[in-house]
């Protein structure tokens, strides 16, 4: 046993899992391949590694499929690697709860950086333990039980719909939040179409903890997918 | 159509008078040569004529001057309303009765006449309007499909020059960063010198892969442009089928390859190099899709007087019945992404194409069939050729050139 974090790569394209495998590897990680889902899922059941990086049009069971089987079965965090073009999938992809995307073609700067982010999220499961009263994460500073947040030692007032989004924001910082999963998630499930509601309550949001709303450092906007929250961690 | 004054309701009144007048003036001056029946049948003609320019009111009208103008003109005593013989009552009534009545039958039958026409007129013009509709939604039907099979043409090359694309750029941006990493001291990225070959083979590789995509687009386009400039020759299919498996040999490596060319088989007149690449492909594809140490049995024989019929066999697992046409279609794969078990490099879905593009070019014919067992066999036949062909025309572009 290495203490090596563990990357499942999935892609039907054998030149990228070679350069995916040599790459990783020689960022100090573990690296395995599989050609498509199935042999993905195979592999993760087998394996159990830290973080799967999948591509989404595989033949016979596809990306999407596997977050899906894999959700099922585990909270491992998940990156898709899509086109463009393929932006219908990507979005049911982190719905199903992949947890970030690279876009094709990447630079191999960028995928790591994506796969830092996401071995970091996880390995903070304090965040997301029902126990905890108190998040502290990066300028954020939040106390659940009387819902006082300051950001940057600063008191901030929100009303109780910001607090619930922001908590969420940050109790899943980094990850990118698709607008269904952030609008059930905080006004619960008749509301997954109302986008517009969204983007009231994050520019209301980004102007109270934000230092120039305009160019927002904490809520990042995903053209089209929905938001990813930054803490400044770091 | 404009109006003349004739057309006007009053005018049919207006010409009847002045018709039955002048006819009347006209039977007077010439009246020592004219009996009554004479005058009766014409001023009946009269009102028949307008009857069926003017319909029937003006024709009543008509049949009453006449009436009047025959009365007090032409039954004697002249020049009065009355009549001596009673014989001239009769005919003056009856002249009446059958001036009306031809005149409202007359009218009727012009009636229906145009009533006719309008209808005619009406279905011609119904039809032309659903004959416009129709044209126009087959038209909008036949656009839909073309930016369907547009924008899943522009799918396909995307997805065939990004696949490559992302290999390259990965493989370059690891290199990138080792050799960054060391000029700014940053931790360093333990990259050996395997790994390093590894990454630029694969850069060598998917550049080829693009190049080969490329001239497969270029190919293509040829072919469909009818651009296609074959330069036959005399040759021997011995020669051409041993020219592509000298070039396949990487690939058929791990296959068993077995030839069956008939005995004295007549010399073909095409262009050597492209059949070879017609032969190379199907036995690429053939190596591609099927299990290593399988059988790939290459076979050409003649086939009637004009034909010879080649074939390129595997033991696969084989192509559906109902996407055995489709798989010449250009960027159509009958499997996604190459072979997975070999961890080939996946088809560009263009082979296929430019094959049957060449055979037809050739004015042969291209087809599947099912193998020996489950296997694929991929048939086609190149005529002869004329014999009496007399010198062969060189051109100076040919399909495999850039290859």
């Amino acid at each position: 046993m290495t203490n090596q974090p563990r990357i499942l790569v999935v892609d039907d394209e054998p030149q990228l899992t070679r350069v995916l495998r040599t790459g990783l590897k020689s960022r100090g990680y573990d690296v395995r391949t599989a050609a498509d889902g199935l042999a993905g899922f195979e592999a993760f059941n087998d394996w159990h590694p830290d973080l799967v990086i999948t591509d989404l049009a595989m033949p016979s069971v596809d990306g999407l499929e596997l977050c899906r089987r894999l959700r099922a079965i585990s909270q491992v965090p998940i990156i898709v690697l899509s086109a463009k073009g393929e932006e219908k999938t990507k979005v049911e992809a982190l719905d199903i709860g992949a947890d970030d995307f690279v876009t094709k073609p990447f630079g191999i700067d960028e995928l790591l950086a994506r796969v830092r982010a996401s071995l970091r999220r996880a390995n903070t499961p304090h965040l997301n333990e029902a126990t905890q009263t108190i998040l502290d994460l990066g300028d954020f500073h939040v106390d659940l039980e009387s819902r006082a947040i300051t950001v940057r030692d600063k008191p901030i007032h929100l009303t109780p719909k910001e607090f619930d989004l922001l908590v969420y924001f940050i109790k899943h910082s980094g990850k990118v939040l698709t607008h269904r999963t952030l609008l059930a998630a905080v006004w619960g499930g008749n509301y997954v179409e109302q986008n517009e509601y969204l983007r009231v309550f994050v520019g209301n949001l980004r102007k109270k903890i934000e230092s120039d709303a305009a160019t927002p450092r904490y809520i990042l906007t995903e053209p089209w997918i929905g938001y990813r929250f930054d803490s400044g961690e770091r | 159509m404009r109006r003349s004054l004739l057309d006007h309701k009053w005018a049919g009144y207006v010409v009847a008078v002045l018709s039955v007048s002048a006819l009347t003036l006209l039977l007077n001056v010439v009246g020592a040569h004219v009996n009554a029946a004479t005058v009766s049948l014409a001023l009946l003609l009269n009102v028949l004529f307008i009857a069926t320019r003017w319909g029937s009111l003006p024709a009543l009208a008509a049949s009453i001057v006449a009436m009047l103008c025959f009365n007090f003109f032409f039954l004697p005593p002249s020049g009065t309303f009355n009549i001596a013989a009673t014989d001239n009552w009769i005919a003056l009534l009856a002249f009446l009765v059958t001036a009306v009545m031809a005149g409202q039958l007359s009218a009727r039958a012009r009636r229906r006449a145009e009533e006719a026409e309008t209808g005619k007129r009406e279905i011609e013009h119904l039809y032309a309007e659903l004959r416009d509709a129709f044209e126009r939604a087959s038209h909008a039907e036949a656009l839909r499909q073309s930016e369907k099979l547009k924008s899943a043409l522009l799918d396909a090359v995307t997805h065939d020059l990004r696949t490559p694309l992302t290999s390259i750029k990965a493989s370059i941006t690891t290199l990138l960063d080792e050799a960054r990493g060391r000029i700014n001291g940053e931790p360093p990225v333990s990259l050996d010198a395997e790994a390093r070959v590894e990454m630029m083979e694969v850069i060598n590789e998917e550049s080829d892969r693009l190049n080969r995509f490329i001239n497969g687009l270029i190919d293509l386009a040829r072919i469909e442009a009818g651009d296609l400039h074959l330069r036959r020759r005399w040759g021997a299919v011995e020669e051409i089928i041993s020219a592509a498996l000298l070039r396949a040999a990487p690939m058929t490596r791990q296959h068993r390859v077995e030839l069956d060319i008939e005995k004295e088989l007549p010399g073909v007149r095409v262009d050597e190099r492209a059949v070879s690449e017609v032969v190379y492909t199907l036995v690429d594809n053939a190596a591609k899709y099927s299990e290593k140490g399988s059988m790939i049995s290459i076979t050409a024989r003649r086939a009637g007087d004009e034909l010879i019929q080649m074939g390129v066999e595997d033991e696969g697992q084989g192509i559906p019945g109902d996407l055995r046409e489709r798989v010449f279609d250009k960027f159509f794969r009958a499997t996604r992404d190459g072979d997975i078990r070999t961890g080939e490099p996946a088809g560009t879905g263009m082979g296929l194409a430019i094959a049957k593009g060449i055979v037809e070019a050739h004015e042969g014919r291209i087809w599947i069939e099912s193998g020996r067992g489950k296997g694929t066999r991929v048939l086609f036949t190149l005529p002869i050729g004329d014999k009496d062909g007399g010198e062969e025309l060189e051109y100076s572009a040919s399909i495999v050139e850039s290859r």
